[in-house]
């Protein structure tokens, strides 16, 4: 059952990642952008400005360069689309499959441990504000709302560097993910905290925990709000509920009524995380520069301005193809959880 | 009466539950519930019946508050417990069955663990007990295959099943009270009296005392040995059962109404009409099969069965509102099945509906006077805004409402008010026949009245012709001429009111006669022997059984049965009934009026 359900769902992801490929090898083509005289400058002359154009291929005509972008033309030096290439980057030169590899593990670091951290706070003190309403839970879960929802992640970045780093200095400063004078481990996952345990160097693991402190505070600490407020909703809902009602009246313990409320509140919440999955990777766009990790978000940033068009190409699709995955997993977590779900 | 020396088990003093603003929704309410006693708990809606029924267990549903009194059980008075121990009261010495027990099940915990868990709480045993029990307790209240079942989800259940698997978790830790809060609203009448039957016998085998708040008068009547009385948050009256119903003119049926004398031509006919919902592993769901039927105008036919039998889906393929699949329907002497979508829109004049719940069925945001008016807008584009408006006037006084509910929105009026002004919209264009969809169901029993008193006046002064669904056969047998049984999506008998009522043939006829709970308390269901009943609930429309749909709940099978379908044949006396053995009950009539 849930099996047919994963195969036709990926199917349908193959489809669906196939119509964004075309779309935005098109669309990015629509901009009123000169790639050429970016790369050339504006005193080249025509002599070099026709070479470099030439050279990234933008001479030949559109349906030409598609083909090739999907690998059924061209020269055959580089892997298309249908050869699971995504093309060389015009800044680097390097394949963009290669760069996106080497970033992505950046950003799913700090976004897993951001949304570890999130949750882990987020759902108990949701949960508490729901069980006590009016408590010191709910009560700071107020206030913290008002302060935390209303900014967004780089005025949160910018103050705890200052009370942290600057201030505090017990976190280190916005330099990356290791103090530059250490020398890192192999990347093997391209993760640093994990690399550092496959290296066996718990120092290092440390360390980058230390230099990832800031960063996933404010990204959490964005990421909390909504959470929480979700979890307090749903939460309250349930305990309203016929059948929580119910289970007082049949003399269950305090302790099993709350934890049936909780039970079937956190079901309906599993759709609204892969809403705030999609919302965490803007927000890591904008942690990733504020602290120079070097993550994927910066790379699309990066590549926007220098009008990188297949590096572009390249982030869309896998972002995309992430973002697909994500909701397919909360998808089948949801079936398991709620018996109500069919797939 | 065994009532008189029987011991109290519980007494509630000055009880009393507040709004949030102070006002008392229970006022100071006492009463006495005693061993092997069942006391009905009644009243208009609104009164405080429910939140009596909860604070009974020391609960009040948000926002409500308890505000005073005492509930003493066993000599201890639970509000004053401390928490804990007003706990362990709840479930172990009184137990509570609800009014939505699919929404009082944990819908993501199997049954069975709901039912042992509560088990565990108040005796201690294991996890593999609890689960022996559960099975166990399923198994007494007539849950077939009670292993399987214990294992499914709340969602995945009847309602009929649902209040079952209520009844076995108040019953498992065997509680000497019960309170039941409107148990079987939403039941079909076989399935309440299965249901009723059971707890009837559960309370006098085992001396449970049962607080049975119910609005039915034939629940009150056939069931409760005492009934109180509740009006706004008061309990008005205590009396014993008879002393209630004492007074009242027990019209087990109201009169049965006589055919209308002209045999005009029918206003609509019906011939072989079926309706298969298709599903997506190329199996279909029945909804109607093979349905012959027609109607005269100025006659109300009534159409009955259980839930899932195929009333609404046959209702809306005679307006053609969905699609049959297979028949014909003729409305007005014209072809529905041929008609253009415009024809089709301008005849929709003459055929019009009433739905179940008024709440429904208006825009909750326009006054009702607009409302009203928006038939004629969009069929009677030949009137101006005087004759549109004097029209609506005409159609308010009609339905014997004032004038000044024009100006009132839906949520402004109770339900028996909006479901007369949505008869007064059905009747706006002048319709020669309406479907009316279950209109009283929602409805509280004296609204029921006013509403079929309703129907029979604008019948006797409009003509116009009635398709009754419903599963109430005290308003059918109150307002029909011709009565239509049906069971799962096939019609398995009909004739005139009289015979049905008082001579059905057809097994299951006889089996929803003798569910229906007549509002006389000397003439007790529990007091006869109940040779005409069906067991469980209706079959899946999707696997239809292979000989007669009703051989699995049937008394009168015979191995014939289950295997050979049934066809429509008419008997004497005006009636077609769809079972080979009908006719045999007319020969065990004949001997018994012999007799």
């Amino acid at each position: 059952m849930i099996g047919r359900f994963v195969v036709r769902r990926i199917g349908v992801a193959i489809v669906q990642l196939a119509v964004l490929a075309v779309a935005v090898f098109f669309l990015i083509r629509l901009l009123p952008a000169d790639p050429v005289a970016r790369f050339v400058g504006l005193n080249a002359t025509p002599e070099a400005y026709a070479a470099a154009k030439a050279n990234l291929g933008l001479d030949r005509p559109l349906t030409e360069q598609f083909a090739a972008f999907l690998g059924l033309a061209g020269d055959g030096r580089v892997p298309g689309l249908l050869q699971g290439g995504l093309g060389v980057s015009w800044v680097s030169g390097a394949p963009v499959a290669a760069e996106v590899a080497a970033y992505l593990p950046v950003t799913l670091e700090l976004i897993g441990l951001a949304f570890l951290v999130a949750i882990l706070v987020g759902v108990p003190v949701g949960a508490w504000g729901a069980l006590k309403p009016g408590g010191a839970a709910d009560k700071g879960t107020l206030v913290y709302g008002l302060f935390a929802g209303s900014q967004p992640e780089f005025t949160w970045g910018i103050v705890f560097i200052f009370v942290f780093f600057v201030g505090l200095g017990i976190a280190p400063g916005p330099l990356g993910r290791l103090s530059p004078l250490t020398e890192p481990p192999d990347a093997i996952t391209g993760a640093m905290t994990v690399d550092a345990l496959l290296a066996g160097r718990p120092d290092l693991f440390l360390e980058a925990l230390h230099y990832l402190m800031l960063p996933v505070l404010t990204l959490a600490f964005v990421l909390s709000g909504p959470i929480i407020k979700m979890v307090r909703e749903n939460t309250g809902a349930a305990l309203l509920s016929e059948h929580v009602l119910y289970a007082r009246a049949a003399g269950l313990p305090a302790r099993v009524v709350a934890r049936d409320a909780l039970r079937a509140a956190f079901a309906p919440s599993m759709t609204l995380i892969g809403v705030l999955f999609g919302f965490m990777l803007g927000g890591a766009v904008l942690v990733e520069s504020m602290f120079s990790l070097g993550g994927l978000g910066q790379y699309a940033i990066r590549s926007i301005l220098a009008f990188d068009y297949p590096a572009i190409q390249g982030v869309v699709l896998v972002i995309s193809a992430i973002s697909l995955a994500v909701y397919l997993i909360l998808d089948v977590a949801h079936a398991m959880l709620d018996p109500r779900v069919t797939l | 009466m065994l009532a008189e020396t029987a011991s109290t088990v519980l007494a509630a003093r000055g009880l009393t539950v507040a709004s949030p603003g102070g006002r008392a929704v229970v006022d100071g309410a006492d009463l006495d519930l005693r061993s092997g006693e069942i006391v009905g708990l009644t009243g208009p809606s609104g009164a405080g019946k429910s939140t009596l029924a909860f604070a009974l267990l020391g609960l009040a549903r948000a926002p409500f508050s308890l505000a005073g009194g005492q509930v003493l059980i066993g000599g201890r008075d639970l509000l004053s417990l401390p928490e804990e121990a007003a706990r362990a009261v709840r479930g172990r010495d009184i137990g509570l069955i609800v009014q939505n027990p699919r929404a009082a099940l944990h819908p993501m915990l199997d049954v069975g663990r709901q039912i042992g868990r509560i088990w565990r709480t108040h005796t201690g045993g294991d996890a593999r007990a609890a689960r022996d029990r559960a099975v166990e307790m399923l198994r007494l209240v007539g849950i077939n295959d009670p292993d399987r079942r214990a294992a499914a989800f709340a969602h995945e259940l009847s309602g009929g099943m649902a209040q079952r698997v209520l009844i076995a978790a108040a019953l498992a830790a065997d509680p000497a009270i019960l309170v039941a809060d409107e148990p079987t609203s939403g039941l079909d009448v076989t399935v309440q009296a299965q249901f009723l039957d059971m707890m009837w016998r559960a309370a006098k085998d085992r001396g449970t005392a049962m607080l049975l708040v119910t609005q039915e008068p034939g629940v009150l009547a056939n069931y409760c040995d005492r009934v109180l009385t509740m009006e706004a948050g008061r309990i008005v009256a205590d009396r014993p059962t008879r002393a209630h119903f004492a007074g009242r003119a027990v019209t087990a049926r109201a009169t049965i109404r006589s055919l209308p004398e002209a045999a005009a031509a029918p206003v609509v006919t019906a011939v072989s009409l079926s309706k298969r919902f298709p599903l997506r592993d190329g199996k279909a769901v029945h909804a109607v099969d093979d349905l012959t039927l027609s109607i005269r105008p100025g006659e109300a036919v009534g159409l009955v069965g259980e839930s899932g039998s195929g009333k609404t889906t046959a209702g809306r393929c005679l307006l053609r509102l969905i699609e049959p699949t297979a028949g014909r329907v003729t409305l007005a002497g014209r072809d529905l099945s041929t008609l253009s979508a415009g024809d089709l829109r301008r005849l929709r004049a003459k055929a019009q509906i009433v739905r179940q719940d008024p709440f429904d069925s208006f825009d909750p945001r326009w006054r009702l006077g607009r409302s009203l008016r928006e038939p004629l807008d969009v069929h009677r584009p030949d009137m101006d805004a005087v004759a549109k408006a004097a029209r609506v006037a005409e159609l308010i006084r009609l339905v014997g409402c004032e004038p000044a509910v024009a100006e009132a929105r839906p949520r402004d009026l109770a339900a028996g008010m909006l479901q007369r002004l949505a008869i007064a919209r059905a009747l706006a264009t002048e319709p020669a026949f309406i479907v009316l969809d279950e209109p009283t169901s929602v409805l509280t029993p004296d609204a029921r009245r006013e509403i079929v008193a309703l129907l029979r006046r604008l019948q006797d002064e409009l003509g116009v012709a009635y398709l009754f669904i419903s599963h109430d056969l005290t308003t059918v047998a109150a307002l029909c001429h011709r009565v239509v049984v049906m069971y799962l999506g096939q019609i398995v008998e009909e004739g005139t009111t009289a015979a049905i009522f008082d001579d059905p043939r057809h097994p299951y006829t006889r089996a929803l006669i003798a569910a229906h709970l007549d509002e006389d308390p000397a003439n007790r269901r529990v007091d006869r022997p109940q040779p005409d009943r069906v067991e469980g609930e209706i079959p899946s429309p999707i696997d239809l059984p292979t000989g007669c749909y009703l051989a699995s709940r049937c008394p009168m099978a015979l191995d014939r049965c289950g295997t050979e379908r049934q066809a429509l044949a008419p008997l004497a006396g005006d009636r077609t009934v769809r079972c080979w053995r009908a006719a045999e009950l007319d020969t065990d009539n004949e001997v018994r009026h012999a007799l």
